[in-house]
């Protein structure tokens, strides 16, 4: 099975941006900045400021990976999946969800705060801004490597579920697959309707992957491999 | 594709039960799980009242969740070691997060909480070798899990693979629907026009897939057949339906196209039916532009067993199949004026059909949207 990366987008500690852009280094230890508006988007979004950290961070990822992949502007709706693998996931929302609840026994429960206490949130958010109409679904894999995601996404794509698929990773602590805070998203497609190919993500018949010609055991590995292109 | 995709063993737990056979029958008598929620304050919710599974053996400090999926493990046959297992929870155990908070006064981030420790216990417990996913989309989560776990299967990745969900009854999740004015302070009545909104319910349940050879090889009794899937995203809000059912539409149609079904050979339909104004109307809409006139059967049992969130899917798939065999549509719970565009298909009581195919959907927020088509097997 093999697809084609189009394009991926990155937030990290040290910085955020699209793949091309040819700035990804990699993902460190420490604190991520929040991400802003101004980071994203020109125009003033009163989405955007609704959203909780996770969700900002996550729709960061995708909308540079959409921008990097020249997917970003659309007329219509597209049958364009999002797969997104996390550990914590919205946790710290939760947390401060909770804590708007306990004083006074629940009278002054956040709704905002609540319609985010869903790990899959923000890819409803990334759906309806970019109009893609695919499977969206958050996934916790708890295998080592990671990549059970990124196997889902090629299985997607090579079944004819989604021409195309935007998948990665999306955590506020170090305690995911990226072994740092930040986010990854890349977007996979068909080779048949690839656009603008960046490299070849591939699984071979005994479910090896490989990226760039370079073998992929880890998301770590696949880390390196997008950091050197 | 490909190969079949069989249901070769099932569980489920509810308020109304923890066995199949209890379960159906006391649905299909009419019975309701809904009673009053005592074990958190719900002095300022909308709702008071929650489909609950009774008498669960939880000590002080731990989750719900934990005991509800024992009783569920122990209806399940050995499952080869060899299966791929998938789970869907929304929130997992979740209470732990509210036990934090009682003895720190609020509330911190523990590792305990998140979706994925309850499918490492679960891989555990059943002692399969895959260390397994969670699959999180809301309201969907299970019947996406189902799904990945058919896909799996019909390509030929794997041989068997279990799917467990699960969702309970929290402080954390009733009092967000509270504040998100989406809870009826009386039982729900899911698709009847005085309908104003949900009732939350817990449960858990668990599907055993299998293809065919493996079901000859363990010799398991193929039950139904998942022949048919879909998913797709509304692309239009965050926390409510599209109104002209778009999502839900292009969903039920690929897995038609999936199945190589036609519309009319569906016999009866598993709505989602969460008895809020927005959703169950947007079901009726989607259902009529793809079936059209026809009077099909369509029934909801969040009036009974309330909103299992992430498990909703799972539970409706096992008694999706209990609803094949006995060609019976479960009661509506509640639905007693339906809206008009489901009059003559929706009923508090039980309706009888002829048919091999049910299809059974969900929606959640997120825009999510997902569905399921059941053959049915041997009884």
């Amino acid at each position: 099975m093999n697809c084609n990366v189009a394009g991926f987008g990155w937030v990290a500690v040290d910085g955020l941006g699209a793949g091309k852009s040819g700035t990804f280094h990699g993902f460190t230890a420490g604190e991520l900045a929040p991400v802003t508006r101004q980071d994203l988007f020109d125009r003033p979004d009163r989405r955007f400021g609704r959203m909780d950290s996770f969700s900002k961070l996550g729709l960061a990822a995708i909308t540079f990976a959409l921008r990097d992949a020249g997917l970003e502007e659309w007329q219509e709706k597209r049958s364009v999946g999002i797969l997104a693998d996390t550990f914590s996931g919205c946790l710290q929302t939760d947390c401060d969800y909770f804590n708007s609840v306990i004083p006074d026994e629940g009278v002054f429960a956040s709704p905002q705060l609540f319609a985010y206490t869903l790990s899959n949130t923000f890819l409803g958010e990334a759906a309806l801004r970019f109009g893609l109409t695919g499977n969206c679904q958050v996934v916790n894999c708890c295998a080592d490597d990671g990549l059970s995601v990124i196997h889902q996404a090629i299985e997607s794509i090579q079944w004819g579920e989604d021409e195309r698929v935007v998948v990665g990773f999306c955590e506020l602590s170090s305690n995911g697959a990226l072994n740092a805070p930040g986010a990854l998203f890349m977007v996979l497609e068909a080779a048949d309707v690839a656009r603008s190919s960046l490299m070849a993500l591939t699984i071979n018949q005994q479910g090896a992957m490989s990226c760039h010609g370079k073998s992929v055991d880890t998301v770590t590995m696949l880390v390196e491999v997008l950091a050197g292109t | 594709m490909n190969r079949s995709v069989h249901i070769t063993d099932y569980a489920l737990v509810t308020g109304l039960g923890c066995d199949v056979k209890t379960v159906w029958s006391r649905l299909v008598a009419g019975d309701s799980a809904i009673r009053p929620v005592e074990h958190f304050k719900t002095t300022n919710c909308l709702a008071k009242s929650a489909a609950l599974v009774n008498d669960l053996p939880c000590q002080a400090g731990e989750s719900r969740l934990y005991p509800i999926l024992e009783q569920l493990l122990e209806q399940l046959d050995c499952v080869p070691q060899s299966a791929r297992l998938i789970t869907a929870t929304t929130k997992g155990a979740i209470d732990l997060l509210e036990n934090d908070c009682q003895h720190h006064g609020q509330v911190s981030a523990a590792a305990a909480v998140v979706p994925s420790s309850m499918t490492s216990w679960l891989a555990r417990q059943l002692d399969v070798d895959d260390n397994g996913i969670n699959i999180n989309a809301a309201c969907a989560s299970s019947t996406l899990a189902i799904a990945r776990g058919a896909g799996l299967i019909a390509h030929g990745v794997a041989e068997v693979v279990v799917v467990c969900c699960a969702d309970i009854v929290s402080e954390f999740v009733l009092s967000g629907f509270s504040a998100l004015q989406a809870l009826s302070d009386q039982p729900s009545r899911p698709f009847d026009v005085d309908r104003n909104g949900l009732t939350l319910g817990e449960g858990a349940a668990a599907v055993v897939l299998m293809s065919e050879d493996a079901a000859q090889r363990y010799h398991r009794v193929k039950h139904a057949e998942v022949c048919g899937w879909g998913a797709a995203n509304d692309a239009n809000h965050i926390t409510a339906p599209a109104r002209d059912g778009c999502g839900l539409i292009q969903t039920v149609r690929q897995t038609l196209n999936r199945a190589q079904v036609k519309a009319d050979e569906v016999a009866a339909i598993s709505a989602h039916g969460t008895g809020t104004v927005y959703n169950d109307m947007m079901e009726l809409t989607a259902f009529k532009a793809i079936f059209g006139e026809r009077p099909l059967p369509i029934s909801s049992i969040k009036g009974a067993l309330g909103h299992t969130l992430g498990a909703a899917g799972g539970i409706e798939v096992v008694l999706g199949i209990a609803s094949l065999n006995d060609q019976l549509v479960p009661p509506t719970c509640g639905c007693v004026n339906p809206e008009p565009l489901g009059v003559g298909q929706i009923s508090a009581t039980a309706q009888p059909f002829s048919g091999d195919l049910l299809l059974s959907t969900n929606s959640g927020f997120g825009g999510v949207n997902a569905a399921l088509l059941l053959r049915r097997g041997q009884q």
